[in-house]
């Protein structure tokens, strides 16, 4: 150790002395001087996270050991003679432990057995997510009738097999432990018979009276049957006041359409033929809060893909991204430009104005980086009209909205790369407004039986509404609700609800095509929907939600003379009702973008609320594995932040991890304040979902920023004031847990620009892009320049493997990859990878086998990042499995390298001696042997991985072996696509390829012999089976030079 | 000052010595046939059951094919525990009053599973296929035993992972046709079982019964000699048409160019050859059993 910090020494004093002993002599940078140095910073040097680059304390901690804190040194004050008596002791235990007898295992057979089904064998059913923006069709595995994983239907024209976080999540949603799972009356238990008996004798009531005091409050309704059954309820009760309302919600795109349209209308964009983009704050690569997300992504990814390149026909879109919190979006945009969220209406009607669809707005000044971005983004539209599209964020205000029709109707887009349809949501309306009306009539006593359905507004109402007050004054209240929450016991009854996998129902995806949801399993808990409540206000009450939605489509599904089911049960097969997408309406009306409010000065504070990328806006907070996986960009696992710019953070005296109190309109809130890099100056991002009181997982986690959200301006707020508090809150950031000690030895270069895992990521092309001018002019660029010589196969002192048949290998497009996590969830849903709480993230043992690994570049301010999906690479020559004492890690004569879990003695050198930090160890019991529902949920082809034993990617050998016994059975070689992995499956843009290499023909094999395809650190003689292939940004070479960018 | 230790204690001391070692070495004897003792595996243990089921009755006796019962043996990893609805399907016309039936009774009217002990119970990080076993050549009988004649099921292998292994480094002693599959009698081939097989000029993708034609009687005339007694114990009644997993086609077509084998470790090539079986190598692959 003491050599080798010598030797270091005599290094820098060769090399840049001064730096290099600052990093020595433990003379720290601040993060100010980070800040100051990184300042307009430009060029390939890539950061991971500031506390790296300022080299902390605990930064410096965390990497020398290979699990921070508590985790690898011996810190016992035992003494090796009494330590070898105890081993002995415990070696003699365990070889008895070995020795006992399994315990007999009943089996229960059915009594009748289901027609057609082959137990072992799972049966897959199409149904789909109703989810507020849009219903995401789905392809559901279903393991004697126990839905195990949830996929993107592959043959659906929406999605083709895509999904997001959110909906891989809603598995672990179904089988929570924490559901509701019976009747509650004034918190007692009762029944739904007398629920029943209750609720219809309080509508026989109001049926006099025409359901004058009657009150129905839904989340939003996505089902078609729903909004008939609404609608009739409404007629029969036509006093009665039925309100819909989502804290996150399309109120701003439907204010537009009525102003500008005339009419409730929807937008879709096709991305498949824009050749420039621009993102008016639309997080549209994220996740399926945007709507249309699936297929957005989509067609953005197909045009990143540069498959013609070779024939010289590119195609690339260009992505201009403006936003005030950084998302994924903005940082896979080619430009990006941070603005507050209150500036953004005034730059929408800039550039409505710059490409001649309005007049300008006066009375705003922009930047000069600004007025560069504007002036740029404006030509390159102009240049590309008809060929180009303006998306407006959903959390924007109707200005940006509105600014985006005008831009997109001016340049020729609608009907190109833009069209507008029919709602997807049946009942469009203006949920704030209608919420704030229903919140005045219970107010005035004008309610006296309020209904709530799958809605939670005592949590998630805006604060000024002072819901719980309100529903005080309403006689009863009846709420239908998947858990006992905030709402729920807040009121006369609750009932239990029905989880979508568990019900009858209906919804429309994004371009309008119609999805039956189909149960795949009994109610859990005997749940009910609210198509069952609102048949109930009707003259045929108990007809079942099966037999409405039947009547809903029966035109639609027409039988034949021999088989009167025959459409329904195609639609049941296919998941989709043939020829229901929308098709363009003719939108009438041109756009009139308002004049923006003033603008608001930087030293006034505002406050954005967004939801959250995982839980959004709380309904999925108790799901683990949301909860646990790294937030996009922050990569905070378990918590939500104050979220702001450095320069802010400085400007209010502020670090990482201080309390503060926001006070916002008289309202305040405890956060943890965290800076986020490229975040909007003067503004701070509250994700909401956060803060609940219950639930195993949700309960204690973050703060509850509904706490100051008002109703008068839901999207962004301008005046908060911000107070340090006395105290820290500990996140659980996962961005600097996969260090190396190696790095440590290697050093940065020590001017605090770029880190140094970063300084490796560019020495030995972890990351390697270019822009399209260099790739044209170089396409091999990702094979020439220093570090990037990948050893010849035989220089490994270790014999080659010989394979005759099959070699898998995994091709990830960095292009294409979004960072949107759906893989991440999938691999947690797929592979039985247990949630290990924040406590144990926050010293490293998070499970997680895939990660994606952020790499930043450039300026604080203005930073671009590469997105890196990291899984176990299945190395050809593993340092793994070199170092395992037991042969636990070992190579399949498919080239797999595998972990036998009974094997494993838990030395952890294997972890030690992985180069890509993808091993993960169970420090302790995480798997959950005890609760029920979870057992159900399990993947049963995988093995539960107990304390003391390793575990990492598998290439999901399940699959390949249920895919190799199907081929062999058949004679045959198994075909290229057959096996799939979980994360190629749940990707959205179809970024990861996997499949035989040793196939010329396969798909992964052609994309290896890409000129841009390497392997991540290959230098070192792995022979990585998964190989990346290389980015390239699609630079607008005059912003890029009147930016300053890339100077060097 | 007198000796404590007299000069016997030296020879105790050596016997003490050797004693000790011998003691060490029949505490590992003694616990590694514990480890593969009946005790442990369960090996030839009659469990308690609700009902004594025989399967020598059900399988000698009425001549019920396996797959009877055992629904999805050829068609997934389990081959499937029968409903109580086919106990039902005869025992709701005969025995209808037995005692013993009592429990298939009981559970056909409330609905409740028969709760059964299982036998052939693997560890839950094995994961066996019956399918592929089935499909490739490996007959009930060579794991499970002569069931046909278990009045009460039992285990008949250790089903450790070194019996596994045994057959998965050398399938070849185990391999038959798979027509032979369910025949509980087959004996491997040898002089007094010859067994005549023939490639079937199969197309890639034909399945494996579709490409070997195999039989135990003479296809050029004659009868070998001990061959009817294999064939008479056929379950499926195929008569004297011992070709019975070739396609329809090659059964009409007399030109296959059978090969009398007389071993079974021959044999067991020829298999492995014309049925594709994986090498050993890639059979006694981890993650071939655990993932």
């Amino acid at each position: 150790m003491r050599e080798q910090s010598t030797e270091h020494s005599a290094q820098g004093a060769v090399g840049d002395a001064n730096e290099m002993q600052q990093g020595n002599q433990g003379t720290k940078l601040t993060l100010a001087q980070v800040r100051a140095k990184l300042a307009g910073q430009k060029g390939k040097r890539y950061w991971r996270s500031i506390d790296e680059l300022a080299g902390t304390p605990e930064f410096e901690a965390a990497v020398r050991e290979e699990f921070p804190e508590q985790a690898s040194e011996w810190i016992d004050t035992v003494s090796r003679r009494s330590f070898l008596k105890v081993m002995g002791a415990s070696m003699a235990l365990a070889g008895l432990a070995g020795c006992t007898k399994q315990p007999d295992e009943p089996i229960y057979p059915y009594v009748k057995a289901p027609e057609d089904l082959i137990l072992g064998k799972p049966v897959y059913f199409a149904t789909a997510f109703p989810f507020a923006t849009g219903a995401v069709p789905l392809l559901v595995k279903s393991d004697a009738y126990r839905p195990v994983k949830v996929d993107g239907n592959p043959e659906h024209p929406y999605n083709r097999g895509g999904s997001d976080p959110i909906t891989q999540g809603t598995l672990l949603d179904l089988y929570d432990p924490d559901r509701s799972q019976r009747v509650m009356h004034r918190g007692e238990s009762s029944t739904w018979p007398v629920f029943l008996a209750n609720f219809r004798g309080a509508l026989a009531d109001k049926k006099a009276s025409g359901g004058e005091g009657l009150a129905v409050l839904s989340s939003t309704v996505t089902s078609p049957t729903l909004a008939r059954q609404w609608k009739a309820a409404q007629a029969a009760y036509p006093k009665a006041k039925f309100v819909q309302y989502d804290p996150v919600n399309r109120d701003s795109a439907y204010t537009a359409s009525k102003a500008a349209f005339g009419d409730y209308v929807d937008a879709q964009y096709k991305l498949d033929a824009a050749d420039v983009i621009v993102s008016l704050d639309a997080d549209f690569l994220s996740g399926a809060a945007h709507p249309g997300f699936h297929r957005l992504a989509k067609d953005y990814a197909k045009k990143r893909k540069l498959e013609g390149a070779k024939s010289g026909d590119y195609g690339m879109n260009r992505l201009y991204a403006v936003e005030c919190m950084t998302t994924t979006t903005g940082l896979k945009a080619d430009h990006r430009l941070a603005l507050r969220a209150s500036d953004i209406p005034a730059f929408a009607a800039a550039l409505a104005a710059a490409v001649g669809a309005v007049s300008a707005p006066s009375g705003y000044t922009w930047s000069s980086d600004a007025e560069a971005f504007l002036k740029f983004a404006a030509e390159d539209l102009k240049a590309n009209g008809g060929k180009c599209v303006v998306i407006p964020g959903e959390l924007q205000t109707p200005a940006v909205h509105l600014a985006a029709i005008a831009i997109n109707q001016a340049l020729g887009n609608v009907g190109k790369t833009v069209i507008y349809t029919e709602t997807v949501n049946p009942l469009p309306s203006i949920q704030g407004d209608d919420l704030k009306s229903l919140v005045a009539d219970m107010n005035a006593g004008k309610v006296d039986y309020l209904l709530i359905l799958n809605a939670n507004p005592v949590y998630s109402a805006p604060v000024d509404l002072e819901f719980e007050d309100a529903m005080g004054k309403v006689k009863s209240v009846a709420h239908l609700g998947s858990h006992y929450d905030e709402t729920g016991r807040a009121v006369e009854w609750h009932v239990n609800s029905a989880h979508y996998l568990e019900s009858w129902s209906d919804a429309r995806a994004y371009d309008g095509t119609v999805s039956v949801v189909q149960p795949m399993i009994d109610p859990l808990y005997g749940g009910h929907t609210a198509h069952e409540f609102l048949q109930s206000f009707l003259d045929n009450p108990d007809i079942s939600a099966y037999a409405a939605v039947r009547e809903t489509w029966k035109d639609k599904t027409p039988g034949k003379a021999s088989d009167a089911d025959f459409g329904w049960r195609k639609v049941l097969h296919d998941g989709w009702i043939a020829d229901t997408a929308f098709t363009s309406k003719s939108a009438g009306g041109k756009a009139q973008v308002p004049a923006p409010a003033a603008q608001v000065g930087l030293d006034t504070l505002e406050v954005v609320f967004r939801p959250d990328p995982n839980v959004y806006d709380g309904r999925y907070a108790n799901v683990g594995w949301l909860q646990e996986i790294p937030r996009p960009v922050t990569n905070v696992s378990w918590d939500n932040a104050a979220l702001m710019s450095y320069a802010t953070l400085e400007r209010l005296g502020l670090e990482e991890q201080n309390i503060v109190e926001i006070t916002l309109n008289g309202k305040k809130v405890l956060a943890p304040a965290m800076a986020v890099p490229g975040h909007a100056d003067g503004s701070i991002t509250l994700h909401l979902g956060q803060g609940r009181m219950a639930g195993r997982v949700s309960g204690g986690v973050g703060f509850d920023a509904y706490q100051i959200r008002p109703s008068g301006s839901p999207l962004h707020a301008t005046g908060a004031t911000v107070k340090k508090m006395p105290g820290t809150w500990g996140f659980a950031v996962t961005k600097s847990h996969y260090q190396d000690h190696r790095s440590v030895a290697v050093g940065g270069d020590g001017s605090g620009t770029h880190s140094i895992e970063g300084n490796e990521a560019i020495d030995r092309g972890i990351i390697r892009w270019a822009t399209l001018e260099e790739f044209k002019k170089e396409p091999e660029f990702a094979h020439t320049g220093e570090g990037r010589d990948v050893p010849e196969p035989t220089t490994s002192m270790f014999p080659s493997y010989l394979y005759n048949q099959n070699a898998w290998g995994m091709s990830i497009d960095m292009n294409s990859c979004v960072g949107c996590n759906a893989c991440v969830v999938s691999c947690y849903a797929e592979n039985n990878i247990p949630v290990v709480g924040k406590q144990q993230v926050r010293i490293g043992r998070m499970m997680q086998w895939l990660r994606i690994d952020t790499y930043y570049e450039g300026d604080l301010a203005a930073p671009r990042a590469h997105f890196q999906p990291m899984a176990c690479q299945h190395c050809e020559h593993a340092p793994c499995e070199q170092v395992c004492p037991v042969g636990a890690t070992v190579h399949t004569p498919e080239g797999l390298n595998m972990m036998v879990y009974n094997r494993c003695v838990g030395t952890r050198y294997c972890s030690n001696n992985c180069p890509y930090k993808v091993r993960r160890f169970n420090f302790l019991l995480y798997a959950d042997y005890e609760t029920e529902s979870l057992k159900l949920m399990r993947n049963p082809d995988v093995s539960v991985r107990s304390r003391g034993v390793m575990e990492k990617c598998s290439y999901c050998v399940q699959r390949i072996t249920a895919a190799k016994i199907q081929a062999d059975k058949e004679n045959r070689l198994i075909r290229d696509g057959e096996v799939v992995t979980a994360c190629q499956q749940a990707c959205p843009t179809d970024a990861i390829v996997f499949g035989n290499i040793n196939d010329g023909n396969s798909r992964v094999a052609k994309l290896k012999k890409e000129e841009r395809s390497y392997g991540v650190l290959a230098d070192i003689s792995t022979q990585p089976r998964t190989t990346y292939v290389a980015e390239v940004l699609n630079l607008n070479e005059e912003l890029s030079k009147a930016r300053g960018e890339f100077a060097s | 000052m007198a000796q404590i230790f007299d000069r016997s204690s030296n020879a105790l001391a050596r016997a003490s010595l050797v004693l000790t070692g011998l003691i060490v070495i029949a505490l590992g004897v003694t616990l590694d046939q514990l480890q593969r003792s009946p005790w442990v595996t369960r090996q030839g243990q009659r469990a308690d059951q609700p009902v004594p089921f025989s399967h020598k009755h059900h399988v000698e006796g009425l001549g019920l094919q396996c797959q009877y019962c055992h629904t999805s043996v050829e068609k997934s990893s389990y081959a499937g525990i029968p409903p109580t609805r086919t106990c039902m399907n005869c025992h709701a016309q005969i025995w209808t009053n037995a005692n013993l039936l009592e429990p298939v009774r009981e559970s056909w009217a409330s609905g409740q599973s028969l709760v059964w002990t299982k036998i052939h119970d693997l560890p839950d990080y094995a994961y066996f296929s019956h399918e592929i076993h089935v499909n490739k050549g490996l007959g009930c009988s060579s794991c499970h035993g002569r069931v046909d004649e278990m009045p009460i099921m039992y285990q008949q292998n250790t089903l450790q992972m070194e019996w596994c292994l045994n057959c998965h480094r050398n399938p070849a002693v185990n391999l038959r046709p798979t027509s032979e599959i369910y025949n509980m009698a087959w004996k491997p081939a040898s002089d007094l079982n010859p067994v005549w097989c023939a490639a079937v000029d199969a197309k890639p993708g034909t399945p494996t019964a579709g490409t070997v034609s195999c039989t135990t009687t003479n296809p050029g005339g004659g009868t070998g000699a001990g061959g009817s007694e294999q064939a008479s114990l056929h379950l499926i009644p195929a008569a004297n048409a011992q070709v019975t997993d070739a396609p329809a086609g090659a059964m009409a077509a007399p030109q296959l160019n059978y090969t009398k084998f007389t071993s079974q470790e021959a044999l067991g090539q020829f298999l492995i050859e014309h049925y594709h079986i994986r090498s050993p190598r890639e059979l006694s692959s981890c993650e071939v059993c655990h993932r």
